[in-house]
């Protein structure tokens, strides 16, 4: 089993988010630089949304990556729900003030004030829908006194258009949109993933046909397509020990593609 | 942890249950076929049935099949001035069109069509970035399958002598890849050599016995290669 030759690509598409992964892609690739130039901008806010596996979590840690070469970063890719402790964790991360006791936002400005960063230092919060409105209105403050520059990503349904409106319709924010890949950047991701890693033969093994049909089960959602080519690998890993005669080295099954959607639950049978 | 048995028997339920709509459209389509080929038999024997009746000796059998008939004439008959006049229109409106005139003309595609081209070239210059940099890793790397790889991309973006340049190459670093000779010999009809195509692959078929390579000789030799 550790000698397959599809254990490697399997493992490729381990749901992990990793800015070392990060695949180029023209519609992506443009979408960072965008970003990259917006965070360099003197607005107060950015906004990246899109539909959940679009890759905002991705985009947000390889700006972490990129960014933190030469300027005050700080990533929350784990959202910091409690009010009191947003502010605690904020001022003892980005200003280096540790207290066990609760600060209020008065207190945070003025701690901002005597930190007197000459760079606004970036906080890059993930996940965004899952803090409250009030917590919402802090951040807004905050971004309003120009202690911190916020990038922060949502989630893209009905209920979280509101609170972004709601929030950040009167400032100076920028908001970039992510969407699902087409089966031709969906191809691209596929193949540079697996070429990246030197799976030079499992690539070949990826014709238009697999690819449309991969780009249909997952509507070109980044996410789903991981999953969905992680189950397949499997599959094949399984045939290659079990039953190799099976399996055909110049393309993908359809029928094994049609298994692996089944497991992952992207075809209800 | 799979279960593939179960999966199986998942994708098989998956699939009768999605070919399902267009068997029972056919088989739907089938007893309509049947249904009307009894009918018209039922109308054929119907003439068979009058033709009978006047040898028969009872005439009240033959009235009874004349008198709804006569009605449905007559009914014809009161409509048919209505229709009369869209049916000259039709005639009138036929006879033009057999002239060979201006609506070829008329079709004129080419400027959204270069529009296209220009969007396009825009992505394929980013794609040719990273093929450049698949084939300084192909120079680094021998590696058969990576050379495999950029030939099929620049036989499927139509830069066949780029094709033709690393099927060979392939060629050379293994000889066994059943794809890249046939990239080769395609690359050599696209670039006007279609004889010495015909001889690799007349030798690639003695050395393998390759299927693929027997149906491409086949196609090249009977001019259908396109």
């Amino acid at each position: 089993m550790e000698h397959s030759l599809f254990s490697k690509p399997r493992d490729l598409f381990l749901d992990v988010v990793n800015p070392k992964d990060y695949v180029h892609i023209d519609s992506i690739s443009h979408i960072y630089q965008s970003l990259k130039s917006s965070v360099q901008k003197p607005l107060k806010m950015i906004l990246l949304f899109g539909r959940p596996g679009t890759g905002k979590s991705m985009l947000l840690h390889k700006l972490h990556h990129d960014l933190s070469k030469y300027q005050k970063v700080f990533m929350f890719d784990i959202p910091i729900v409690d009010e009191d402790d947003f502010l605690r964790v904020l001022a003892e991360r980005i200003f280096t003030y540790s207290s066990h006791e609760m600060i209020t936002l008065t207190r945070f400005l003025e701690i901002a004030k005597d930190a007197a960063y000459s760079d606004t230092p970036i906080v890059l919060l993930d996940e965004a829908q899952l803090y409250s409105s009030s917590l919402m209105e802090k951040i807004r403050l905050i971004s309003d006194a120009r202690v911190i520059k916020f990038v922060i990503t949502l989630h893209k349904t009905d209920k979280e258009e509101i609170i972004a409106k709601e929030h950040f319709q009167t400032r100076i924010w920028e908001s970039i949109e992510l969407q699902n890949a087409t089966a031709e950047e969906l191809k691209i991701y596929v193949q540079k993933k697996l070429l990246k890693a030197n799976c030079f033969d499992v690539a070949n093994m990826f014709n238009d046909k697999n690819i449309k049909l991969v780009a249909s089960l997952t509507k070109g959602n980044f996410r789903e397509t991981n999953k969905l080519l992680f189950s397949l690998f499997s599959l094949y890993c399984w045939y290659e020990e079990n039953n190799p005669a099976l399996i055909q080295y110049n393309a993908l099954k359809s029928k094994w593609i049609e298994m692996a959607a089944i497991h992952t639950g992207l075809i209800h049978a | 942890m799979l279960n593939i048995q179960n999966l199986e028997r998942r994708w098989l339920k998956y699939k009768i249950k999605s070919y399902s709509p267009y068997i029972l459209g056919v088989v739907a389509l089938l007893t309509l076929l049947i249904a009307v080929a009894f009918s018209k038999n039922d109308i054929q024997r119907e003439p068979k049935e009058t033709a009978l009746s006047p040898s028969n000796p009872t005439p009240e059998a033959s009235s009874t099949l004349l008198e709804p008939s006569m009605d449905f004439i007559r009914s014809f008959q009161t409509a048919a001035p209505s229709n009369e006049p869209p049916k000259a229109t039709l005639q009138k409106n036929a006879q033009p069109v057999r002239e060979p005139l201006p609506i070829p003309k008329l079709v004129t595609i080419p400027p959204p069509d270069l529009s296209d081209e220009k969007s396009f070239s825009l992505n394929r210059n980013e794609s040719k970035l990273d093929i450049e940099t698949l084939e300084r890793r192909f120079k680094e790397t021998s590696n058969a399958n990576l050379g495999l790889f950029i030939a099929r991309y620049h036989y499927d973006h139509g830069n066949y002598s780029e094709a033709y340049n690393f099927a060979l190459k392939t060629n050379s670093i293994s000889n066994k890849i059943e794809e890249s000779w046939i990239i080769f010999a395609k690359s050599l009809v696209k670039l006007g050599r279609a004889e010495q195509a015909k001889k690799t692959l007349q030798f690639y078929i003695t050395d393998s016995n390759s299927e693929a390579a027997r149906a491409l000789l086949d196609t090249i030799e009977r001019g259908t290669f396109k």
